[in-house]
């Protein structure tokens, strides 16, 4: 595993190099947000950003994705193939959404059931992070086994520092790509240090909330629990929590056809929080009203993945937070909620406060 | 002599593009006048496909929005005159329907010409061709429409 | 807390331990600067949570029908209070369960465009001071002309103070603006393909969360039509194509009902601006059948009446 220094002037000859052979996704601002595109050069892109709106998982789960498409010539039929997939590189990934790659890794490749689409572009996929050094103030990835600096999840992590970039690789990929990049230069032994310290006085000031850990056996006894009537009812049942969420992976499958004959069969997103989510062809509805929906979110994030697949669904990224059009107080940031109203002096009601009191066990 | 074989091949350009134009007509009024045009063979130009409805008031603006999603060049849609309504007033309700699909729709960026309303009585078999001719010089004069193509 | 704010509460209590309500709807202070929540207080003792600002922006009228057995008190502003009308004289609300409780309204702030003038800084405090806002985080301070960031649709407000009201609380306004849909007019200017590249190139990013139909009083379908699969009328995709029809077969269905709350906007979480949509249905029922939605009681909305006389200008004449 390398560490060496790049200067901010160099990134835009590292991605010239990395451009020879793999596609490059960074955060561009488009109409004031930040969105993972293809880039052709640096200076598309903004690596001083807070973090994207829509969470890089876009690139490798597109909101549309064609699984295959069809031309139709009289009686004959012929099915037309995804193309094989580029190598890509995304650079500037936050951490925590890095680490949402590999929440959405189990999921699409649980048991017999493997997505193609997803895997094979995570394979081909390398992951460039960027560590925050500002994160905001709706950020609890240390609470959910991350860290503004975790280089855990992705290939090679840069860290602004002074006019450079501290870079260091983590895995092979990552090794082979700084190998190639014969104009960095060696980080000395006092600024990685210094680099160090900063990190950790950064990570030091997002707060932590101490309980996740448990949540899901907490979890296994509130079911019933009048909460849920209480979180679901403000809520709008729209499908921002979700969509904006990087761990979030839930689809809907359409056909579309043109009059010339041809069509194609996509996946779009989709989430629990419609009432369509859960219509089954026979008519009958599961989950009719927003308490159970409102609950399925939390308990799929808490209780069920930390089940399946021993990991907390959620990477702290705060975007349920930020984006939530209601702001919805009891669920805001669902698990955090009493966080984030801590840090903005917001009294909660004494009936969600007690009713929350059961979760959140120790506040900050 | 240039100019002229110019206008020749845009001439003969803009006769390979026929419009395809999708028409809903009542049953009561306009699709008998639609039938008395054939019957007294009126002439009117063949780009028209008839879709029969038991009264304008029938028309979805679903429709309308559908036929130019899937690629139609132009909607005609024909009902009873106001006060000779099958159903008493199914067209007064059609008629606000379709004044406010027509101004939203050109509000964004739909072109008027595709849009074409009228009414036509069962006797009116000359008014049809009449309309229909109108509706064809209209969509025409704006070309084909490519608004809601997909780009894949 | 403003004086608007403790007559609020003051209101809000007294209905409360008199019972003349069972629930009183509001707003409350959200998770983040600019951010107002919806805020259901059913004790007494909470009404201190109840806040009135810039802040403001949903509909509340939104939540009335999911509490079909309650007697309800609303804090309504004005389009709040439209919103109630209107969806009374659409029969979807007993108004003898509602009590309507008056506010008036400066207009709220654009959230998104605050967002966007401010870029990638965390915002952590707003304050609005005078005619000034301003918005403080980390290391950076600006101040901001207010006027710039109040909503457009607020601008054009006629109704800051809802014009049916059974309690009314602090100053009721009276608007005395000319609204000669300037705005409309000089958009229409354009040519069809200059309108249709500015709907297509603000529509792209919307990502379908439905947001927008979610918070808006008038849209109560229990099956909207893009959710219909029996037949599939329009995509679901998020492909320009499918966005445009969606937004403008759901501006269709507002026309004549839309209350110009402009709270589809605020919702979005991706700062779509759809306000033009809503002043366009707004001049259209206005100016065809001289119809206001959620002013009164007994008008009929335009698409459940008719008249011999309706204009038909548009209708093709043969030559
Ligand atoms: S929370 Fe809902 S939308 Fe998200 S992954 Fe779970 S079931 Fe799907
Ligand atoms: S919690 Fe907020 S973002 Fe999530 S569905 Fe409800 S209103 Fe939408
Ligand atoms: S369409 Fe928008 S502005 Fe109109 S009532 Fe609905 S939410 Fe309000
Ligand atoms: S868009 Fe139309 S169908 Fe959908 S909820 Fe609104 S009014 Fe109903
Ligand atoms: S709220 Fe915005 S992003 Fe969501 S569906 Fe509406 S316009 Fe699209």
């Amino acid at each position: 595993m390398m560490q060496k220094m790049i200067s901010k002037d160099k990134i835009s000859k590292f991605i010239s190099v990395l451009q020879k052979e793999y596609k490059i996704f960074g955060p561009v601002r488009e109409k004031g947000d930040i969105v993972f595109k293809e880039v052709q050069s640096a200076d598309e892109m903004d690596l001083d950003y807070l973090n994207s709106k829509i969470p890089p998982k876009s690139v490798l789960f597109p909101m549309v994705d064609t699984l295959f498409s069809y031309k139709k010539d009289g009686e004959k039929v012929e099915i037309i193939e995804n193309k094989p997939y580029n190598k890509v590189v995304i650079f500037g990934i936050r951490p925590c959404d890095a680490q949402s790659f590999y929440l959405l890794h189990n999921f699409f490749n649980f048991g017999k059931f493997k997505d193609p689409n997803f895997l094979d572009r995570l394979l081909n996929t390398v992951l460039i992070g960027i560590g925050c050094l500002n994160p905001r103030n709706t950020c609890f990835c240390t609470s959910v086994n991350g860290g503004p600096f975790n280089s855990e999840h992705v290939d090679i992590l840069l860290t602004k520092f002074k006019e450079n970039y501290f870079i260091a690789s983590s895995t092979d990929d990552g090794d082979v790509i700084l190998k190639k990049m014969d104009f960095l230069s060696d980080a000395k032994d006092s600024d990685v240090k210094e680099i160090e310290e900063m990190q950790k006085k950064v990570e030091s000031s997002i707060k932590i909330i101490e309980d996740l850990e448990d949540l899901h056996k907490i979890l296994d006894n509130m079911y019933e629990d009048p909460l849920w009537e209480e979180c679901a009812l403000g809520c709008l049942g729209c499908g921002t929590c979700s969509y904006l969420c990087p761990t979030c992976h839930c689809f809907d499958v359409v056909d579309e056809n043109k009059p010339d004959g041809s069509g194609r069969r996509v996946r779009i997103w989709d989430t629990c929080q419609f009432p369509l989510f859960t219509l089954e062809t026979s008519g009958h509805n599961p989950r009719t009203n927003k308490i159970q929906r409102a609950r399925q979110r939390i308990y799929h994030k808490f209780n069920y993945y930390p089940k399946n697949y021993n990991l907390i669904g959620c990477v702290g990224c705060g975007r349920c937070i930020l984006y939530c059009p209601v702001s919805n107080a009891a669920r805001v940031g669902e698990h955090i909620g009493p966080l984030a109203w801590k840090s903005m002096n917001f009294i909660p009601s004494a009936a969600i406060a007690s009713r929350l009191g059961v979760l959140f066990l120790s506040l900050p | 002599m240039v100019e002229e074989t110019k206008q020749a091949a845009k001439g003969e350009a803009s006769e390979e593009w026929k419009p395809k134009i999708i028409a809903f007509l009542c049953n009561w009024c306009s699709y008998a006048g639609a039938d008395l045009a054939g019957v007294s063979r009126v002439q009117y130009p063949p780009n028209i496909r008839i879709v029969r409805v038991p009264c304008s008031g029938r028309i979805n603006p679903f429709f309308i929005i559908k036929s130019l999603s899937a690629g139609w060049d132009g909607i005609l849609v024909s009902g009873c005159h106001p006060g000779d309504c099958h159903y008493i007033s199914g067209n007064y309700v059609a008629r606000r329907r379709f004044a406010i699909l027509r101004d939203l729709l050109i509000f964004m960026g739909v072109q008027p010409e595709r849009l074409n309303f009228t009414w036509v009585s069962a006797a009116e078999g000359e008014r049809f061709g009449k309309v229909v001719k109108k509706t064809v010089e209209n969509v025409k004069s704006v070309g084909p429409n490519k608004m809601f193509e997909k780009d894949w | 807390m403003s004086d608007l704010e403790s007559s609020i509460r003051e209101t809000a209590k007294n209905l409360l331990t008199e019972g003349k309500v069972d629930l009183i709807l509001g707003y409350e202070k959200g998770a983040l600067p600019l951010r107002a929540a919806p805020c259901f207080i059913t004790d007494p003792t909470d009404v201190d949570r109840l806040v009135f600002d810039y802040s403001c922006d949903l509909n509340l009228a939104k939540f009335l029908r999911e509490h079909p057995e309650k007697k309800l008190g609303i804090i309504s502003k004005g389009c709040v209070g439209r919103g109630v009308i209107h969806l009374v004289v659409e029969n979807q609300l007993n108004k003898e369960n509602i009590t309507i409780i008056g506010i008036p309204c400066q207009g709220v702030i654009n959230r998104s465009r605050v967002i966007r003038k401010i870029g990638e800084r965390e915002i952590l405090e707003v304050k609005v001071e005078n005619d000034k806002l301003l918005v403080k985080g980390k290391d950076f301070e600006e101040s901001l002309p207010l006027d710039d960031y109040i909503n457009n649709l607020c601008k054009t407000c006629h109704y800051k103070s809802p014009p049916v009201a059974d309690i009314t609380v602090g100053e009721a306004t009276a608007s005395s603006l000319q609204d000669n849909f300037e705005d409309i007019t000089s958009f229409e200017s354009k040519t069809p393909g200059e309108k249709m590249e500015y709907f297509k190139d603000e529509l792209n990013r919307c990502i379908r969360c439905y947001a927008c139909r979610e918070a808006c009083p008038v849209c109560y379908c229990s099956l909207c039509f893009i959710d219909q699969n029996k037949p599939v009328w329009f995509g679901k995709t998020a492909d320009i194509t499918d966005n445009f029809i969606f937004h403008m077969i759901r501006a269709l269905h507002v026309a004549g009902r839309c209350v110009s709350c402009g709270a589809c906007s605020s919702v979005c979480p991706m700062g779509i601006d759809l306000n033009l949509l809503n002043r366009k249905v707004e001049q259209i029922v206005k100016e065809r059948y001289n119809f206001e939605s959620g002013i009164s009681l007994e008008t009929p909305p335009p698409m459940g009446a008719h008249k011999f006389e309706d204009g038909q200008e548009f209708m093709i004449e043969e030559d």
